[in-house]
């Protein structure tokens, strides 16, 4: 049986771990980074980049590439209005999907992660292979979402998973997911808050702990906040003193933002844009940030209907809780300092590979038990919600309401689906409409029609209806209002089939450059030694160290094509005239260490 | 559907045989059963018809059955079984739900007691007849404070009003708190006893009434809080 992955999914950076031997590990690549950036670029020729490679385009082609679709997953064109001008790519789409627009090309949120997805997959089964594992291939996993994601979010996640060729065991809350990761090391009992800042996503949830089950009370949260919008503060500030020049130019300002504001968790002071740039200037803008934090947190421990003071352990996750200020505020709000014991950037994953462990081996020592963050309505007269199901339920758990015909011989009856706190349906999020249809033909008011709701495992709502009096089942086409219909994403899988041998290609391509951009590497080490001249002139023929310059010149040249068998020719011809080199200064360090004397000293 | 004639028991669907309606697996081939014929909440979680629940006894409850159901633990099962146990754990975390806080507790024994208020909505806008009383005062109390507010009187004067006027049926509320408590140990004593004691019959009867009040009396102090608040 091949093994089954768990996927942290995130809206910066994205990680794939597994379980060896009751251990999570994360998967990382030779280089040992266990992040892959949650970018995806399209060159002109339409050769797809994901991950560090897509990253750098950022800043040689911005509008081709795409980061933090996260925060588009499950919405509508309207819902992100006021933040496109922050992305350099095309936001379009009316009515339904929104739809992110590269070149001639468009795509939906969950194509775009599917990318991402896919290059986890592949991430891993090259993993595999290497370790010499009998079925290598990867086609199950436990993906994670933010614990506030609503049902919309949740199943484009789970799309993005089928598009991208992968079995989705299930959709897992990422507090919960860290909180099975910390759970296992130390024996945790209690009540625990785990406070996850994200790159763009915030959750708080409060969970009780005892003998192996991990019982959520309570949640709450905002998917639209995290250090994206952080680094859009700082973007607006140098913005306000240099404009910018182009696409590419913003994401250069974008990338040094994120550096400094990486530098002020650590220091006292930076610099932003060539400006001193201090801790205390950055706090005082991003506290309004923090401070939109501790409202959700509030409301959690009243839902689950406790004081700061039970808390009794604070578990911190995601990267933005590694601001001193977000730490100062936790600490401040629960009064006790927080846990950061695991990397908060690898935690979540490393939880989703334990659950995905659980779900193949059957094995009952600990369970996960969640809750769903939203409450879910239905439209009634007057445009007003009715809740069938409480936020904070745990799930799996289901709710019912009975329905009636309002005229005479009346067979179908419309069913609006929402979820949300609010009193008005127009303040709520709409999930799905339906029809219900095959009603018996009667009086009207006569025929009672149940309509059952039901929220799995995954937090995800299905729904089915039969009419009591004569127990005629229903049939419910559910149109859902943000998200994609089942033939959609079955097109799009196939589509993803017909582009592997494009993206077989493009893997290729990077391989290529990443072995030539080594091969480089050493060169130009072995060509600033110390010692080079002295080695020219005694070991190497007349004009071999020119020829090497030259070839070298040439590799770079051809590097950033696209052009795959060139890139190989000329990293190839490198090696071959680096070869003598580097078998005489191989032989000079043997001779230095044999004679005791460090290289240098030479 | 099951013809079985004896109402207690249910039939597997896996290999047919019968088991008791409070079973989660079949005796026989061991498998979970299909939510079929089940009994009500407490039965389903093994517990008594009690209102006075050990909380940690419905806590540790809830997580052993949780543990025998959860979907997690049924990935590599037939579909039927899969199916059986999104049914049990959600079935069960309903019960969970409903039987965790002491007020909707009351109101799921009084529902399974056919006793259950029509409608929440109906419920409140009668008046119930022991509260006529309070409820007229405090209307025109509350009318005179809104006249006060908005003939521009200050808000501590009218504040000060609002909390005098809320004393009364705090009280009413403490009073209320005692009178369930009382017969909510009156009920367990009699819980087992036939349906039709005229014992039993009358403290249900008392707890009803009671549990319209006290939701009543709930509102009334939630529209004094509104008040504060404007």
């Amino acid at each position: 049986m091949s093994t089954v992955v768990g996927i942290d999914l995130g809206t910066t950076n994205s990680l794939v771990a597994y379980v060896k031997d009751g251990v999570p590990v994360v998967i990382r690549d030779k280089s040992g980074d266990g992040l892959v950036p949650s970018v995806v670029s399209f060159d002109e020729r339409g050769t797809t980049y994901v991950g560090r490679e897509a990253q750098r385009r950022l800043l040689t082609d911005a509008q081709r590439t795409v980061y933090s679709v996260k925060r588009f997953m499950g919405k509508g064109r309207d819902d992100v209005r006021e933040e496109t001008s922050h992305f350099p790519f095309r936001i379009g789409g009316e009515g339904g999907v929104l739809r992110i627009g590269v070149g001639d090309k468009e795509f939906t949120p969950p194509e775009i992660s599917a990318f991402v997805l896919r290059e986890l997959k592949h991430r891993a089964e090259a993993f595999f292979a290497e370790q010499g594992e009998f079925d290598n291939e990867v086609n199950r996993a436990v993906i994670t979402v933010p614990a506030y994601f609503n049902d919309a979010q949740r199943t484009a996640t789970r799309d993005a998973g089928r598009i991208a060729g992968l079995d989705v065991l299930r959709i897992i809350n990422e507090p919960t997911a860290a909180s099975l990761a910390y759970g296992l090391d130390k024996r945790h009992a209690g009540l625990i808050a785990v406070y996850d800042f994200g790159g763009g996503t915030f959750d708080i949830s409060i969970l009780r702990v005892e003998d192996g089950i991990f019982q959520v009370l309570s949640t709450n949260g905002d998917t639209h906040l995290g250090g994206d919008d952080i680094d859009n503060l700082l973007i607006d500030r140098v913005l306000a003193d240099v404009p910018a020049t182009s696409p590419e130019h913003t994401q250069e300002i974008r990338k040094g933002v994120i550096q400094a504001k990486i530098d002020l968790s650590e220091r006292d002071e930076t610099t932003l844009n060539g400006q001193p740039f201090t801790r205390a200037e950055f706090e005082a803008l991003i506290a309004p940030i923090v401070e939109r934090t501790l409202a959700p947190c509030r409301q959690a421990l009243a839902d689950a209907g406790l004081q700061s003071s039970a808390i009794d352990e604070v578990v911190l996750v995601g990267g933005s809780t590694r601001i001193p200020l977000v730490r100062r505020k936790v600490e401040e709000l629960f009064g006790r300092p927080p846990h950061s014991d695991l990397n908060p950037d690898e935690v979540v994953a490393l939880g989703a590979a334990v659950q995905a462990d659980i779900l193949i081996t059957g094995n009952r020592e600990m369970l996960l038990l969640d809750v769903t963050p939203l409450s879910l309505g239905i439209e009634t007269m007057g445009g007003i919600t009715s809740k069938i199901i409480m936020r904070n339920s745990t799930i799996p758990a289901t709710g019912s309401e009975m329905f009636t015909t309002a005229v005479d011989s009346q067979t179908a009856v419309d069913i609006h689906v929402l979820q949300g706190e609010r009193e008005l349906v127009a303040d709520n999020r709409s999930l799905a409409r339906f029809k219900l249809r095959g009603i018996p033909p009667m009086p009207a008011g006569l025929p009672r029609v149940q309509v059952q709701f039901q929220i799995d495992a995954n937090g995800i709502l299905s729904v089915t209806a039969s009419e009591l009096r004569t127990e005629i089942e229903q049939t419910v086409e559910v149109k859902p209002s943000y998200g994609l219909t089942d033939e959609q994403v079955e097109q799009m899988l196939m589509d993803s089939f017909e582009n592997a041998e494009a993206d077989f290609a493009a893997r290729l391509l990077i391989e290529a450059r990443n072995e030539a951009e080594n091969v480089i590497h050493a060169t130009d080490k072995s060509l600033r030694a110390p010692d080079i001249d002295q080695i020219e002139k005694d070991e190497l023929a007349a004009g071999e160290k020119k020829k090497i310059e030259s070839v070298l010149a040439g590799l770079k040249m051809v590097l950033n094509s696209s052009d795959r068998e060139t890139i190989q020719k000329w990293t190839q011809a490198l090696n071959d005239t680096t070869r003598h080199l580097a078998e005489v200064m191989m032989n000079r360090s043997v001779k230095a260490a044999l004679s005791g004397k460090n290289v240098n000293e030479m | 559907m099951s013809s079985s004639t004896t109402p207690s028991l249910q039939v597997c669907r896996d290999c047919g045989g019968g088991a008791p309606v409070d079973a989660h697996f079949c005796p026989q081939c061991e498998k979970i059963l299909s939510l079929g014929r089940h009994g009500d909440y407490f039965a389903f979680m093994g517990l008594p018809h009690r209102l006075n629940l050990d909380a940690a006894g419905l806590e540790q409850r809830f997580r052993a059955l949780s543990r025998q159901f959860h979907p997690d633990f049924f990935y590599n099962a037939t579909t039927a079984e899969r199916r059986a146990s999104l049914e049990r754990s959600s079935y069960l975390n309903d019960a969970y739900r409903m039987l965790k806080d002491p007020v909707t507790r009351l109101q799921y024994i009084l529902q399974i007691e056919g006793l259950a208020p029509q409608g929440p909505s109906e419920a409140s806008r009668q008046v119930p007849p022991a509260l006529l009383e309070e409820v007229f005062a405090l209307n025109e109390e509350l009318d005179e404070v809104r006249d006060a507010r908005a003939a521009g009187a200050a808000a501590e004067v009218w504040r000060a009003r609002l909390e005098r006027a809320r004393m009364p049926i705090e009280a009413k509320r403490v009073e209320h708190e005692a009178q369930l408590q009382a017969l909510a140990a009156r009920w367990d004593a009699l819980a087992d006893r036939p349906n039709d004691d005229p014992d039993r019959r009358a403290v249900l009867t008392a707890l009803a009434d009671r549990f319209l009040e006290r939701n009543y009396i709930h509102n009334l102090l939630a529209g004094i809080e509104r008040e504060l608040q404007a």
